[in-house]
């Protein structure tokens, strides 16, 4: 018989049940494992002592009076997060338009002649007010798929690689407890988009809304932004058509966890400079002074992913994650949390309804 | 029974199934935290946010309800412990508890130095072998450190032995340099 696995060794030092049958036997006979159960003891009993602590007297009754009465404190929704309110429409479509928000900021800053390629990350507040002003920049111009994105959800890791180039999807070390082990992965192919900018267009869009068009950078008409997402690999932890009996009217029926990396987006420009189309943006009618101060502040637009936290529902701060500048959204109260940083040429994400502090230990032990 | 009637029923039960669930697991989760922060008052504070936290997003009737309680309350103090500043206000609660009732000050400021180092350690330890030691040095049976990590008994001591190791090995290099 092979000898005997520190774990079993330790096991025996204090479980009874481990005491038994042929482990027991072989330690019986074997000198070499008594020899490795002695030093395992000896840890085992010194970490005891060095934990040991006074016996502590709880007042149950105390406590409980004092939990329930913080209970009744805490909002009847623990919404922080928009994308947690999936029966909640206007915080939905207030994600949707994040999302959108997020994709013209970050293709916004892109240009200019500048090669963009995000290294870091930072979040920027957005009202409601600059979601639908920037929105409307979508109907400044033409957006067309030079490489059309395929989506593909699979439930083995290599068909996901597959799809999205060789990129591995990311391990989790450990899951958080509750998390669902049952794992679904995703991929993205790579997408690449040019946005042609259109004078007429801008013109029309503007009109159309009853608003007056900010002035155009020269060259603007006719410039080009290509830009290029993906590939991306992801894993979706949680059975997405579970909805638990036992849970209350406020549950959330969304993937407990999602993990994702994708290779940094990148964009070119053409015709204009990154000064000429930030200040054309930040001119837009209803952008807030809160967003014009904070993209201020942001140093190098073209290694700066930016994320947008709507400010009524979200809040966030930066992190160390893996040795780099990160962002963490939403709260410890398990309700939503995420973790978003840029490393080795790719953006990663993790979120899911956990506690933050959860999401940044599976950040930092991500593989 | 009218629907409004019934659904009070339905709140009044899932009320006494938490306080039911708050009586038999208070002791043991501040138990897991103390064990963490060595700071009793801490502990309870640890205790009361978890409670909190798992009667807004689960029910008490719900069967792994001890399971998360502990696992929630080991990773909440290894995160606490992770806190300097909360750290640094604890050890000195901790030395002025300690000097209280010294018998050898020589002696008694070795093991109080050995304490403060394993729980530096603790809190450098990855999470899981971490809480692992802290279930079960608060008196978790392993198969409720099992449970609550989501592990097979058999890991358990693989995941103890990982902890003791690595804490030995911080505490011999600490007190030998």
């Amino acid at each position: 018989m092979a000898h005997l696995t520190e774990g079993t060794l330790r096991r025996m030092v204090d479980d009874p049940d481990a005491r038994s049958g042929a482990d027991a036997a072989h330690l019986e006979g074997c000198t070499e494992c008594q020899g490795r159960f002695e030093v395992v003891s000896d840890d085992a009993r010194s970490i005891a002592t060095l934990l040991a602590v006074p016996d502590t007297r709880v007042d149950v009754g105390r406590a409980f009076e004092h939990v329930m009465s913080e209970r009744k404190s805490q909002p009847a929704l623990g919404f922080r997060l928009p994308m947690l309110g999936p029966t909640n429409r206007p915080l939905k479509l207030a994600f949707v338009a994040a999302v959108a928000a997020a994709a013209l900021v970050v293709v916004a800053f892109a240009a200019g002649g500048l090669f963009f390629q995000p290294t870091t990350v930072k979040t920027v507040p957005v009202t409601v007010a600059d979601m639908q002003a920037l929105s409307q920049l979508a109907d400044y111009g033409t957006l067309t798929w030079t490489k059309e994105p395929q989506f593909q959800a699979t439930t083995s890791a290599a068909d996901a690689s597959a799809l999205a180039a060789g990129l591995q999807p990311p391990v989790v070390a450990n899951l958080p407890d509750g998390v669902s082990t049952t794992v679904t992965y995703g991929a993205m192919s790579e997408a690449v988009a040019t946005f042609t900018f259109s004078a007429d267009k801008a013109a029309a869009a503007a009109a159309r809304q009853g608003k007056t068009l900010p002035a155009m950078p020269e060259g603007m008409d006719g410039a080009t932004l290509t830009v290029t997402v993906g590939p991306a690999v992801g894993e979706i932890y949680g059975n997405l058509n579970q909805n638990p009996s036992s849970a209350s009217a406020n549950s959330i029926n969304l993937p407990q966890l999602i993990v994702a990396k994708s290779a940094s987006p990148t964009a070119k420009s053409t015709q204009v400079t990154v000064q000429q189309l930030e200040a054309f943006i930040l001119a837009q009618p209803g952008i807030s002074k809160e967003l014009k101060a904070a993209i201020g502040a942001i140093g190098d637009p073209s290694t700066t992913l930016l994320i947008p936290v709507p400010v009524e529902y979200a809040t966030s701060k930066p992190v160390t994650v893996q040795g780099v500048d990160g962002v963490t959204l939403g709260d410890n109260t398990g309700v939503g949390s995420g973790v978003v940083w840029v490393k080795g040429g790719n953006v990663y994400v993790v979120a899911g309804s956990i506690k933050q502090s959860d999401a940044i230990d599976i950040a930092n032990n991500l593989k | 029974m009218n629907l409004g009637a019934r659904r009070m029923t339905a709140v009044g039960s899932e009320d006494d199934a938490f306080e039911a669930l708050f009586t038999a697991e208070y002791g043991r989760v501040v138990g897991i935290a103390n064990r963490v922060l060595a700071d009793p008052h801490e502990a309870e504070d640890v205790a009361q946010e978890v409670f909190i936290d798992f009667h807004r997003l689960h029910s008490a009737t719900a069967e792994y309800a001890p399971a998360w309680l502990h696992r929630a309350a080991a990773h909440a103090s290894l995160n606490r412990l992770r806190g300097a500043r909360r750290r640094q206000k604890r050890e000195a609660a901790q030395a002025l508890e300690e000097s209280d009732h010294t018998l050898d000050p020589q002696k008694q400021l070795e093991v109080s130095e050995d304490r403060r180092q394993v729980r530096q350690a603790l809190g450098r330890l990855a999470p899981r072998p971490a809480a692992a030691l802290a279930m079960r040095a608060s008196g978790l049976s392993y198969a409720e450190v099992a449970q609550a990590l989501g592990v097979g008994i058999g890991q358990v001591g693989t995941l103890l032995r990982r902890a003791e190791a690595a804490l030995r090995k911080e505490v011999t290099r600490g007190t030998s340099n």
